[in-house]
C-alpha cells in the first residue's frame, strides 16, 4: 500500500529545529508544550462552547413549537418541501399565534432514512422541546418517530406515510394519523374502479411491505364488489424493466391493471403499459399519484389512468379556492397536492385544538381532537376516530386528463368519483387498535 | 516495542489524549441532545473497527455496513422476541459478525486489493436484499421495530444519559482491545504485510490468514457497534445494511487518518458532528462533504490525525 | 386461454407452466430473451468502459455508474435545448467523456504513484460529488426523456413483435463493443494502449505521451458510460441515484467476467443481464440474489474470472 507510519529515529532525534535529516529531508520544526497546551486549551473551549452557539438553545417553550420532519434531499423532496409550505401556511391562516405567543416552525430532513428519523425525533422532543411533529414520510419512519412520541409522551401527526400500523398495531395515544392510508387508498379504489371499470383486475405489486399490504386491501375491495384479481406480479423494487409483466397482463384478458407501486417504478411501468399499447385494452388505476408526477414525466404518459386521493386543488370545499391562490404565490404558480392540503388540516387543525384547550398540555389538546368533527379546505367534513385516532375524510377518484382535455396549468385530474370517508377508512374495530391510555 | 518519538511528541501525545477521553467523560453536557453523543460513541467504534481492516490490513472493504447490520439485527431479535440478557445480547450479535466475516472473508480475499473492494460491496449488497425480503424476520423495509431497552444488571438504561455511558464503557474496551491486537506481534506482521505481501511471505507468513483473521477482528469490532446501535435506536432499520453506510465508514476513517486507529475515532465523531449541524442549516451539506473527501483524498492523504502524527504533533 | 390484444401473436404451445399458474408460450420467452439482451447491453457497455480503464491505469472506477447517470443528463439537457436525439446521442457521452477527461487531468492524476485505493477512493468521491451537484442543479424528481419518434413503436420480426427502440440499444451496443475491440487488436493506438496496461513505464521510455493515452482512455471508458446512459434514459426514470444500483451490477459482471477483459465485459455482461431478466421470469425472489451467487462461486473457482489474465494488476 505504500504508506509508511513515520518513525523517527535516533539520527532525526538530533535534527530539530528545522535542520536537516540524514538524507537531506527537512525536518518539522518543534512546537513548544506550552503553544500546544494554549491550542489544546482553546480547542476544548471552542469544542465545549461551540455547539452552543452554533445551534440555538431551545427556547424555554412557553410558545407552540410546531416540529416537522420530511425529507429534503432524497427521493420526496420535490413533494414533501411543498408540505412545509403547507404548514407555514396553515399557521399563517391560524393567525400565527397561539395562547398569545407567536407559533414556531421547526423543520428536520429525515433523508428517507429511519435510523436519522428517529435520532431527529428525539432531538425535536428533547433539545427543541416541540409540542407536535408533524407529517414524516415513509412508513417505517413514522413508525420510528411514533415511538419517541410514545416515549417522549408528546404528539404525533402522521400524515404523508401510508402504513395502517400508525392506528392498528402501534397505535399510541399521542399520536394521529391523517390524510390517508393504505387501507383508504385501496379500498376507496377497489370499490369504485371494480364498479365503473371491470371486473377483472390484473395487479403489478412492488414487492415489499407497502405493495404487500396494497395488494392485500385491493383485493379485498374488489372481491366486495363482485371482481377478482385474477394474476398477480410481484415485481422487485427499482425494476426498470417492466416489459414482461406488461405482456402478462396482456394476455391475461383483465380489464383493469392496478398499478401498486410509488416513484420511479410508477413511471417506469406506465411508460412500459403506454409502449406495449396496454391502455387501449384495460384501464389503469394507480395506488398513489400527485399532480407533481404528472408535471414531471409528462401528460401522455398518464392520461386515461385512474388513481385515488384526498383532495384536489380544484376542491370547491370552504376555503380551498384562496388557500390555492395564497400557495400558488408562494410556490412558483404550482398549486398544491393533495398531501399538503392535508398537512395543511392536521396543522391548522391541531392549533385550533391549542386554543380551544387553551393549554398546551399533551392530555387536554388530545382531549379537544378525539371526536372531533371538522370542516376545513381539505375535510369538509372531517372526523378524528377516539379509538384509533385516525382523521377520516372523504376519498376522490381522479382520472388523468389527456394533452386537450387540460385547459390551464397543472389541470391535470378530472374528479370522477367519491367514496364516503366511512367507507373508505377502516372502522377503529377494524383497525385493531387497542390503545393504552394513561390513567 | 520502544516508541521512537521524540519525549515532547509523547508528551503532547498523552494530554491530547487526555483530554480527549475528558471530552468524552462529559460529551452528553456538551451538545445539543444526548442521544446525538450516544450516535458519535458508536459511529467512532465501528470506524475504528473498520480501521483494522482499511489501515492495519490495507483492505479496502465497501462491505462493512453487511456486520453492523448483522450485530444490529442479531441483537434487536433476541431481544424482542426471546428478552435476552442485554450483554448476551451484545455477545451474540458480535458472534454471529464474526461467523459472517469468515466466509466472506475467505471468498473476497483470494482477490486482493482491488477485486476487493467490489466483491465486498457485492456481498453486502446481497445480504441488504435478503434482509429486505425477509420480512417475516426482519421487518423488511420497515425494519425491526418496538425494541425494548433491556436493564443492565439492575441499572435502567431508559434515559439517554445512561445508555451513553453504557455505551461508552463498551466503547473504551473496545479500544483497549484493539490497541493490544495493533500493537503486538499479530499486528507488527499484519503491518508487514501490508507493505509488502511478497517479503512478509518470504518471511514466512501466511497472508492470507492474517489478513482474514484482521476481517475477522474487524467484522466483530464492528457488529459490535451494529449491536449497541440497536440498543439506543430501539429499532433496527434496513439502512443499517445499506451500502451507504460502507461509504460513511470509508469516508470517517479516511478523514481522522486511516492505520491510526485514533484517527477513525476521530473521523467519526467529526463526521457525524458535522452533518449534524450542517444538516440543520444548508442543503448542500452532502456537496460539501463529498468535496471535502476529495481534497483530503488529495492532499491530506493521512488524514487529520495522520497529519498530526506525521508532523510529529501527537 | 386466448391471447387477446396488442402486438399479432400465433397462438403457440405452452411450453411450461410459471409459479402463479399463468402459462408461459415460446413468444413470451423469446422477448425476455431480447430484454435480458437490453439490460446485458447497458452493463457490457458500463464494463467494457470499466475494464478499459482499468486495464490501462488500473483504477476501479466507482464513478462508473455515475458517469452513467451523467449521461442520461446530458440526453436531458440536450433535449430540453431543442436538439433532436440522434444529436443528444452524439453529445452526451462526448460530454461525460469531456468531465471525464478534466477529472482525470486535475484529480486522479496525482494519485497514480500512491498507493492504489487512493484512486478508488478519489472516483468514489468523485461518484459523490457528481450525485450531489445533480441533485442540486435538477432535484430529485424524474426527467423525462422521450424516445424519438422514428425508433417508436415495434418491430415486425416474422415471429413476434419487438419494440423498435430495444432493438436499437443493442445494435448499438454490438456496434460500440465490436469497434472497441478492432481499435484496441488492430490499430496503432489500441497497441499502444495494450502495452501500456502491461508495462506503461515501457511505453513512455518510447516516448509515446503516456499521459495523454491515460486520459483519452480514461474518457473513453466515461464516455462508453454516457452513452449507456443516454440509451437507457428514455426506458427508465432519469434520476440522481439510477447510477447506484447498476455500478453494483458491472462490478459483479467484472468479478465474473474478468476486470481488463474486453472478451469478459462483453460475454460476463450478456450473461447476467440475461440470468435477471429470466430469473425475474422464473423465480422473483432469487433473480437478484442468484447473480452475486454465482460471483460467489466464480470467485472459489476461477478467482480471476473467466477471462482474467493471471497476475494482471494484482
Amino acid at each position: 500500500m505504500g504508506n509508511q507510519e513515520e518513525t523517527k529515529d535516533t539520527g532525526a532525534m538530533k535534527a530539530q529545529n528545522g535542520e536537516k535529516g540524514i538524507l537531506g529531508e527537512k525536518k518539522p520544526s518543534i512546537i513548544t508544550r506550552r503553544d500546544f497546551i494554549k491550542t489544546a486549551a482553546i480547542t476544548g473551549v471552542v469544542t465545549a462552547v461551540a455547539p452552543h452557539i452554533w445551534i440555538k438553545p431551545a427556547w424555554a417553550s412557553d410558545h407552540l413549537k410546531i416540529g416537522v420532519m420530511i425529507d429534503m434531499s432524497k427521493a420526496y423532496a420535490f413533494l414533501n418541501k411543498q408540505d412545509l409550505l403547507g404548514i407555514k401556511l396553515a399557521v399563517e391562516d391560524a393567525g400565527g399565534k397561539a395562547l398569545g405567543k407567536p407559533i414556531e416552525v421547526i423543520a428536520r430532513d429525515h433523508r428517507l432514512d429511519p435510523g436519522i428519523a428517529n435520532e431527529k425525533a428525539k432531538e425535536l422532543y428533547e433539545k427543541e422541546k416541540v409540542d407536535v411533529i408533524i407529517d414524516v414520510p415513509q412508513s417505517a419512519c413514522s413508525l420510528a418517530v411514533n415511538e419517541q412520541s410514545r416515549r417522549y409522551k408528546r404528539l404525533f401527526i402522521s400524515v404523508d406515510s401510508g402504513t395502517t400500523e400508525q392506528t392498528g398495531d402501534k397505535c399510541n395515544y399521542y399520536g394521529f394519523d391523517w390524510g390517508y392510508d393504505n387501507y383508504m387508498l385501496a379500498t376507496a379504489g377497489g370499490l369504485w374502479a371494480a364498479e365503473h371499470l371491470g371486473k377483472k383486475w390484473y395487479a403489478i405489486t412492488a414487492d415489499y411491505a407497502w405493495g404487500h399490504d396494497l395488494l392485500k386491501n385491493f383485493r379485498a375491495a374488489v372481491e366486495k364488489k363482485g371482481g377478482q384479481i385474477i394474476g398477480n406480479d410481484m415485481v422487485a423494487l427499482g425494476t426498470s424493466d417492466f416489459s414482461p409483466y406488461m405482456i402478462k397482463a396482456l394476455n391475461s384478458g383483465a380489464d383493469v391493471l392496478v398499478l401498486l407501486n410509488a416513484g420511479a417504478d410508477t413511471v417506469n411501468s406506465t411508460k412500459a403499459a403506454n409502449e406495449f399499447g396496454l391502455k387501449k385494452k384495460m384501464a389503469i388505476l394507480h395506488a398513489l399519484m400527485f399532480t407533481s408526477n404528472i408535471h414531471a414525466t409528462g401528460v401522455d404518459v398518464y392520461q386515461g389512468d385512474y388513481a385515488t386521493v384526498s383532495w384536489y386543488w380544484k376542491s370547491e370545499n370552504p376555503g380551498a379556492k384562496s388557500y390555492v391562490e395564497q400557495f400558488k404565490k408562494a410556490n412558483k404558480g404550482a398549486p398544491p397536492h393533495w398531501l399538503t392540503a392535508a398537512n395543511y388540516s392536521a396543522t391548522l387543525q391541531f392549533i385550533k385544538a391549542v386554543q380551544r384547550a387553551n393549554s398546551k398540555d399533551p392530555d387536554k389538546i388530545i382531549e379537544q381532537l378525539e371526536g372531533h368533527e371538522f370542516r376545513d379546505m381539505f375535510a369538509n367534513p372531517g372526523y378524528i376516530y377516539k379509538e384509533n385516532h385516525q382523521a377520516i375524510n372523504d376519498a376522490l377518484i381522479v382520472r388523468c386528463k389527456s394533452q386537450k382535455e387540460i385547459t390551464e396549468p397543472w389541470d391535470y385530474f378530472e374528479i370522477v368519483g367519491k367514496v364516503p370517508a366511512r367507507e373508505a377508512y377502516q372502522t377503529p374495530e377494524q383497525s385493531g387498535c387497542k390503545m393504552e391510555r394513561p390513567a | 516495542m520502544v516508541d521512537f518519538r521524540h519525549k515532547n511528541t509523547k508528551k503532547r501525545a498523552k494530554i491530547f489524549y487526555g483530554l480527549a477521553i475528558l471530552f468524552l467523560l462529559f460529551l452528553p453536557f456538551l451538545i445539543p441532545y444526548k442521544a446525538l453523543g450516544s450516535q458519535i460513541l458508536i459511529f467512532m467504534l465501528f470506524a475504528m473497527g473498520y480501521d483494522i481492516c482499511l489501515g492495519y490490513a490495507g483492505m479496502l472493504s465497501f462491505g462493512h455496513a453487511a456486520f453492523f447490520g448483522m450485530g444490529a439485527y442479531t441483537t434487536g431479535l433476541l431481544i424482542l422476541h426471546y428478552h435476552t440478557n442485554i450483554l448476551l445480547a451484545i455477545f451474540a450479535g458480535i458472534l454471529f459478525s464474526v461467523l459472517l466475516a469468515f466466509p466472506i472473508g475467505y471468498t473476497a480475499i483470494r482477490r486482493r486489493g482491488i477485486y476487493f473492494a467490489m466483491v465486498t460491496l457485492a456481498y453486502a449488497q446481497m445480504f441488504y436484499f435478503i434482509a429486505f425480503k425477509w420480512t417475516a424476520l426482519t421487518g423488511g423495509d420497515d425494519g425491526l421495530q418496538g425494541i425494548p431497552r433491556p436493564d443492565f444488571f439492575g441499572i435502567s438504561l431508559q434515559s439517554e444519559t445512561s445508555v451513553y455511558y453504557f455505551i461508552l464503557g463498551f466503547l473504551l474496551i473496545a479500544i483497549l482491545f484493539a490497541f493490544r491486537v495493533v500493537h503486538s506481534p499479530f499486528g507488527h506482521a499484519l503491518v508487514s504485510i501490508r507493505e509488502s505481501e511478497q517479503r512478509a511471505q518470504s518471511i514466512g507468513f501466511n497472508p492470507a490468514r492474517f489478513k482474514l483473521i484482521a476481517f475477522v477482528i474487524s467484522a466483530g469490532l464492528c457488529g459490535l457497534a451494529g449491536s449497541l446501535y440497536c440498543i439506543l435506536q430501539n429499532f433496527v432499520p434496513l439502512q443499517t445494511l445499506h451500502w451507504s453506510i460502507s461509504g460513511d465508514i470509508v469516508m470517517m476513517t479516511i478523514l481522522g487518518g486511516m492505520g491510526t486507529l485514533v484517527g477513525p475515532l476521530f473521523g467519526g465523531m467529526f463526521v457525524v458532528l458535522f452533518r449534524e449541524v450542517l444538516s440543520t442549516y444548508t442543503h448542500l451539506w452532502a456537496l460539501i462533504m463529498g468535496i471535502s473527501f476529495i481534497v483530503i483524498v488529495l492532499v491530506f492523504r493521512k488524514g487529520v490525525i495522520g497529519e498530526l502524527k506525521k508532523r510529529a504533533v501527537i | 386461454m386466448k391471447p387477446r390484444g396488442g402486438p399479432c401473436r400465433r397462438a403457440l404451445p405452452k411450453l411450461a407452466v410459471r409459479p402463479d399458474g399463468s402459462p408461459m408460450n415460446t413468444t413470451t420467452i423469446i422477448m425476455m430473451l431480447f430484454n435480458g439482451l437490453v439490460l446485458g447491453s447497458y452493463l457490457v457497455l458500463l464494463s467494457l468502459g470499466l475494464s478499459i480503464i482499468f486495464g490501462m491505469l488500473g483504477v476501479v472506477n466507482f464513478a462508473q455508474g455515475a458517469l452513467y447517470m451523467l449521461g442520461a443528463y446530458a440526453g436531458y439537457t440536450c433535449l430540453h435545448f431543442g436538439l433532436n436525439f440522434w444529436v443528444a446521442l452524439l453529445v452526451a457521452p462526448l460530454a461525460v467523456a469531456f468531465i471525464a477527461s478534466l477529472s482525470e487531468r486535475f484529480l486522479i492524476r496525482f494519485l497514480y504513484k500512491e498507493a492504489d485505493i487512493y484512486v478508488v477512493l478519489l472516483t468514489f468521491g468523485l461518484m459523490l460529488v457528481f450525485e450531489e451537484v445533480i441533485r442540486l442543479i435538477f432535484g430529485d424528481l424524474g426527467r423525462p426523456i422521450a424516445i424519438p419518434h422514428m425508433l417508436s413503436g415495434a418491430l415486425n420480426l416474422g415471429f413476434m413483435y419487438y419494440p423498435k427502440y430495444r432493438l436499437f440499444i443493442i445494435g448499438v451496443t454490438a456496434v460500440c463493443a465490436l469497434g472497441t475491440w478492432l481499435i484496441l487488436t488492430r490499430t496503432k493506438l489500441g497497441s499502444v494502449i495494450r502495452a501500456g496496461t502491461d508495462d506503461s513505464e515501457m511505453v513512455d521510455a518510447l516516448g509515446i505521451h503516456i499521459s495523454k493515452i491515460y486520459t483519452g482512455v480514461f474518457a473513453f471508458g466515461a464516455g462508453l458510460a454516457g452513452l449507456a446512459g443516454i440509451l437507457a434514459g428514455p426506458l427508465q426514470e432519469v434520476t440522481p441515484l439510477m447510477g447506484n444500483e447498476i455500478l453494483i451490477q458491472i462490478f459483479v459482471v467484472v468479478v465474473i467476467g474478468g476486470l481488463g477483459s474486453i472478451a469478459g465485459s462483453i460475454v460476463a455482461g450478456l450473461l447476467v443481464g440475461e440470468v435477471i431478466t429470466l430469473g425475474v421470469l422464473f423465480w422473483p425472489p432469487a433473480a437478484m440474489t442468484s447473480i452475486y451467487v454465482f460471483m460467489a462461486i466464480i470467485l472459489l473457482v476461477r478467482p480471476r474470472g473467466f477471462f482474467g489474465r493471471v497476475g494482471f494488476h494484482e
